[in-house]
């Protein structure tokens, strides 16, 4: 018995919604000239899809898209929500940062005290970065929330910054989250509208802010990687998949690391061979000594490990030689404690 | 009767890309936007004209659809499933709103003769009659409500196209589940026309 009629019944649905491979096609009709509760069914089927269908739409074209012009299906959503500032590239992973937590922080809605990480909650952690960006704000004189100090070498600027940042959570908490985030939102809009955002002649400045010496183009930078790593805190808080930065804001990000992580270890560290996936490769430490080891890590993992979201023991890496040199690579790089 | 094959593969790389333009969508970077209308606006527009019978309503869906993609980004999560089934399926649950919420308002205006044909874009076309067109938003309101299991299946195998077995290896689930699903789903929708769940519904016809 080979009329294989459980394997067409099987396939009426499939036929009815016309989602069959020719060859299959075929077989339909011929068992069911044959089969009767095959047939009935197959006719139950095709009346429902039929009636899915509607009647036919003579002279008009289903579904086509208009073209040219920005279509009138995106004025409405780029109206909703402004894409990420147009600035240069310098500053283009901050724009990106900030328009990816913008896009967040609606989905917090009701939900402002859920834990994120230190104990902060959603609310406190957007509070932290309206202070974390006020020190380059002030520098560039955009913004205005706080003079600016200038950095003084006789006080640690952690503690300045963990004071700063406690004192804003407080202020905030008196507030609601939403004029927190308008407050993080119009600074962060003042420092991509800065000439400092926008052209690179006066980004290349340098200047001192949380203690690292540097142009002025990387500290936007730096702000671009604290806000990615705590929209990614914000996103695991609230059961969102937050992406990582689109690749040519990703790299700079590793750039940048990379060349602190050097700073940091000096020039007499056992040299390591160190390699993101997918890219570059650069030799930390010594340059007068042979290579003791190598070191691969992916580019988000190697990002997560200097924003201390990886601890140096559990980071997926891929490592070869002298396990101490390795060790002391990925140590330095968390305790970079960026954030 | 049916030997599993190996993946035709050119529906295996839409994952990653999938996820790159989701990448970039969240980031705000705009040109996403336009790629993202580009390959799916027209599928969005197939699917929201097929429940509303109206280019103009299947015109504001979709500026609804692109309009929450690109807004709340993060309703989308690319491990999950594939943008095309998510935007096909958004859009046919934006249309569903739109013909009931339309109803409504048809049903409100009749007691008010003169506001009777201020929607005349979504009344049946002399083919279709007032039943065959209250039935059919009946099994779209049914479809979906079904598992999205079998959502996403149907989504692929009617409203986008796909052959049963291309279905499978864009969802990553067997081919005999695919047809299964798509079986069990079509199966729900006809018992469902025999036995009409909303008899707010019924009145209306």
């Amino acid at each position: 018995m080979t009329d294989d009629h459980d394997g067409v019944r099987d396939l009426l649905a499939a036929w009815a919604f016309g989602a069959l491979p020719p060859a299959e096609q075929r077989a339909v009709p011929r068992h069911l000239a044959r089969c009767e509760s095959c047939a009935a069914e197959a006719e139950q089927l095709r009346e429902t899809v039929r009636l899915l269908d509607g009647p036919p739409r003579a002279g008009r074209a289903e579904g086509t898209v208009p073209a040219g012009g920005t279509p009138r299906a995106l004025t409405a959503a780029l109206r909703a929500r402004p894409g990420a500032a147009r600035v240069a590239p310098h500053a283009a992973a901050y724009a990106a940062s900030v328009a990816g937590l913008q896009a967040l922080l609606p989905e917090a809605e009701g939900r402002w005290s859920t834990p994120v990480v230190h104990d902060w909650d959603v609310h406190a952690t957007v509070a932290h970065l309206l202070a974390a960006d006020e020190p380059l704000a002030g520098r560039l004189g955009v913004g205005a929330r706080v003079p600016d100090a200038g950095e003084d070498a006789s006080v640690d600027w952690t503690d300045a910054w963990n004071r700063r940042t406690a004192e804003v959570i407080a202020q905030e908490h008196a507030r609601t989250p939403e004029e927190t985030v308008a407050d993080w939102a119009a600074q962060a809009a003042a420092l991509l509208a800065a000439p400092e955002a926008r052209d690179p002649e006066p980004a290349a400045r340098a200047t001192t802010l949380m203690g690292v010496r540097l142009p002025v183009a990387d500290h936007f930078v730096v702000r671009a990687f604290e806000a990615w790593i705590h929209t990614d805190d914000i996103g695991r808080a609230l059961g969102l998949a937050v992406p990582p930065p689109p690749a040519e804001h990703l790299w700079r990000l590793v750039r940048l690391a990379v060349r602190i992580l050097g700073l940091a270890l000096g020039p007499t560290a056992p040299p390591v061979l160190f390699a993101v996936t997918g890219g570059e490769e650069w030799i930390l430490g010594s340059e007068a000594e042979p290579v003791r080891a190598e070191l691969t890590l992916d580019p988000v993992d190697f990002c997560l490990l200097v924003g201390g979201r990886h601890t140096p023991a559990e980071v997926p890496r891929r490592a070869a030689g002298d396990q101490g040199a390795v060790r002391n690579v990925l140590e330095r790089a968390a305790s970079l404690s960026w954030l | 009767m049916v030997v599993p094959v190996e993946s035709t593969g050119d529906t295996s790389v839409q994952l990653p890309v999938d996820a790159e333009l989701h990448r970039r969508l969240v980031y705000g970077d705009e040109s996403a936007l336009a790629e993202a209308y580009t390959a799916y606006g027209e599928l969005v527009r197939r699917v929201a004209v097929r429940v509303t019978r109206s280019p103009g309503a299947a015109e504001d869906v979709a500026q609804e659809v692109f309009a929450q993609l690109w807004s709340r980004p993060y309703a989308f999560d690319a491990r999950r499933g594939s943008l095309r089934t998510w935007l096909s399926m958004l859009a046919h649950r934006r249309a569903v709103d739109w013909v009931r919420s339309e109803a409504r308002h048809r049903k409100d205006a009749r007691a008010d003769d003169s506001a009777l044909h201020a929607i005349p874009d979504a009344a049946p076309g002399p083919d279709e009659t007032v039943v065959d067109r209250e039935r059919s938003l009946l099994l779209h309101t049914a479809l979906a409500e079904l598992p999205q299991t079998q959502r996403e299946v149907i989504h692929l195998a009617y409203f986008a196209g796909r052959t049963y077995r291309q279905a499978a290896v864009e969802l990553g689930i067997p081919e005999g589940t695919a047809k299964t699903r798509l079986r069990t789903a079509l199966r729900t929708l006809a018992e469902s026309l025999a036995d009409p769940p909303d008899p707010a519904l019924e009145r209306g016809a």
